[in-house]
């Protein structure tokens, strides 16, 4: 069985996203003892910068494919060009990130490749015989350990869930991305130009979503609002922090909806909704079990509150003692910061 | 338009779910199952679309072992007009691939124009089982739907994906087409009593599995668990701009940012 590896890179404005460089990790982790170099696929149609930024990792042969066919993302694109030249190379594993555009294409092309599918993954491990993969089931209330028989198995990885290690760093500095054709040979790079196809299937472009006072049932990430919000005027700090999160719907407390400063359909509790988020974030909400029972379900909640006792903090996972007003704008800045200094990578 | 919507049962996450002793199936108390969350805006939203397109028709179909037909009459309850029970030889849980490789064999004469499915299932949330059928079927699909247009003069489908960052990519497909929708898409129906009732005498067409080509058998599970619990709450220490920056590392960690 072949033990060869192959990344399908996602890109982020020309450059490699920051998933990509997880997946690099955890592609070469599934490498056991090889040492045959990973090998990272690039799709697009301008990709020079992206494919000398990745092989200037270590231990990979980076190969672009570009063509104006693949100037936007299509499940339809992405599978033609990939599957004939997977069905060639005949990999153990093909990584792809578990992300809106993962998650749309890899069981497609796994069905086409006769190949077997693991999404979701987490983390993976070798027992020696087989490796063997984790992923959540019931939003992280149980964990399951799966595998695959399958000659050539599509992994998708969960953004976020790989530590990526030391030895994977890329440098968009200013001689990343300007390496002259003979250097990409040396660093095991090419680019393939791909032909122009009819696809049945027509790529309209990206749109921004419409506001949505997003179903709060449907949101991964709640932010909730309690009496320590002090002022309705507070609640764009709640606004603000959410807004950070994808998939996230503000919520309230009995006594914020009850003063009208959130309409009552957003409210949380035995007595509104019940919500179960991956992330619960609890903003000056002191824990009356009538709110309780409508979020104790989350899998993570964190809890901000100026009271020590606050009886929110028995059942958080994470537990912020401050001033809500001091510490919300403090911790919108730190997760932007964070996120930018992720992007520019 | 002929409309196919894939549903399935899962363990309501409220229910007191325990994991079987062999490790490998998850057990829940006999009202614990319901149709899955994001099945439920598959079957408003192919309800939606007969309603608007006068001639159409919705069947429900479902993979799964007997107690799964409570979720087809649910679909018929709902207003689904018929239902088709696939049942596999034991009680082996399938992997998407073996679901979608059934669904394929008996839904390939079928002749739908639109195949419908929620984005994931509550419980095992692979999100596969829409996209490969697609692929077997040979027939376009997009995932995460979070609003669709029909033309059926032209026979194309319309559709907005939903993306990471509040961003959304629209698509056209050719019908036959599949989608998966994505929570939030409508409002799914509660069922009128008088619904349900006749739900009751509307026939459940099973099909056992032995009768279909062998599902393929990829993948396999290895064994289910409990996480580790995650204890007292952890305080975080230091000044305020101290503790935000730690919040905002540990959001980063847990993949929420």
């Amino acid at each position: 069985m072949s033990m060869e590896i192959v990344v399908v890179a996602e890109l982020a404005a020309g450059l490699p996203a920051p998933v990509t460089i997880e997946l690099i990790a955890f592609a070469k982790a599934l490498r056991g003892d090889q040492t045959a170099p990973v090998c990272v696929f690039v799709l697009g149609a301008r990709i020079e910068r992206a494919v000398a930024l990745l092989s200037e990792i270590p231990d990979v042969a980076v190969t672009g494919l570009a063509g104006e066919a693949l100037a936007v993302y299509s499940a339809e694109a992405w599978k033609r060009v990939l599957a004939p030249r997977l069905a060639d190379i005949k990999p153990r594993f093909v990584c792809i990130p578990h992300d809106a555009t993962g998650a749309d294409f890899a069981p497609g092309l796994a069905a086409l490749l006769g190949a077997g599918c693991l999404t979701a993954i987490e983390s993976a491990r070798s027992d020696g015989l087989e490796v063997i993969f984790r992923r959540s089931l019931l939003n992280g209330k149980i964990q399951a350990e799966v595998a695959s028989r399958a000659e050539t198995t599509v992994i998708t990885l969960l953004p976020g869930a790989y530590r990526v290690g030391g030895s994977v760093r890329i440098n968009p500095g200013k001689q990343g991305g300007e390496m002259s054709e003979k250097r990409l040979l040396a660093a095991q790079a090419k680019i393939i130009p791909v032909p122009e196809m009819a696809l049945v299937s027509r790529p309209l472009g990206l749109l921004s979503a419409p506001e949505n006072d997003a179903d709060l049932a449907a949101a991964e990430v709640v932010v909730a609002a309690g009496r320590g919000i002090k002022k309705e005027e507070n609640l764009s700090l709640v606004r603000d922090l959410a807004a950070l999160f994808s998939r996230s719907a503000v919520g309230g407390s009995r006594t914020v909806c009850d003063a009208g400063w959130l309409p009552t359909r957003l409210q949380i509790g035995q007595t509104g909704r019940t919500v179960t988020p991956r992330l619960y974030i609890a903003c000056g909400i002191s824990g009356a079990l009538q709110h309780l029972m409508g979020m104790r379900g989350s899998q993570f909640i964190v809890a901000i509150n100026s009271d020590p006792r606050a009886s929110i903090f028995q059942i958080a996972d994470v537990a912020v003692v401050e001033d809500l007003l001091v510490f919300m704008p403090l911790l919108s800045d730190a997760c932007e910061k964070l996120k930018k200094g992720r992007l520019s990578l | 338009m002929k409309i196919l919507v894939l549903v399935k049962q899962t363990p309501d996450a409220e229910a007191d779910i325990r994991i079987a002793g062999d490790g490998e199936s998850l057990l829940a108390p006999e009202n614990g199952w319901r149709m899955n969350r994001f099945d439920e805006f598959a079957v408003e939203e192919a309800l939606r679309i007969r309603e608007a397109l006068p001639g159409s028709s919705v069947d429900a179909i479902s993979v799964g072992p007997a107690r799964v037909s409570a979720v087809l009459r649910r679909a018929l309850a709902m207003g689904a007009d018929k239902a088709i029970h696939i049942l596999p030889a034991g009680d082996q849980d399938l992997f998407p691939g073996d679901t979608a490789s059934l669904l394929a064999s008996f839904v390939r004469d079928c002749s739908y124009n639109l195949v419908v499915a929620g984005v994931m299932s509550d419980d095992a949330m692979h999100g596969q089982t829409g996209p490969i059928l697609a692929e077997l079927l040979g027939i376009p699909c997009a995932t995460a739907v979070v609003e669709e247009r029909i033309s059926p003069e032209n026979g194309r489908i319309t559709v907005e994906r939903e993306l990471e960052g509040g961003l959304r990519e629209g698509l056209e497909l050719p019908l036959p087409a599949l989608i998966t929708v994505q929570s939030g898409i409508n409002r799914p129906r509660y069922p009128a009593l008088s619904h349900v009732l006749r739900s009751r005498s509307q026939p459940v067409l099973t099909v056992p599995a032995a009768a279909l080509p062998e599902a393929p058998r990829r993948e396999l599970l290895l064994g289910l668990f409990w996480p580790a619990p995650s204890g007292k709450a952890l305080f975080l220490e230091g000044t305020a701009e101290q503790k935000a920056e730690r919040l905002a590392e540990i959001f980063s960690e847990r993949a929420f940012l």
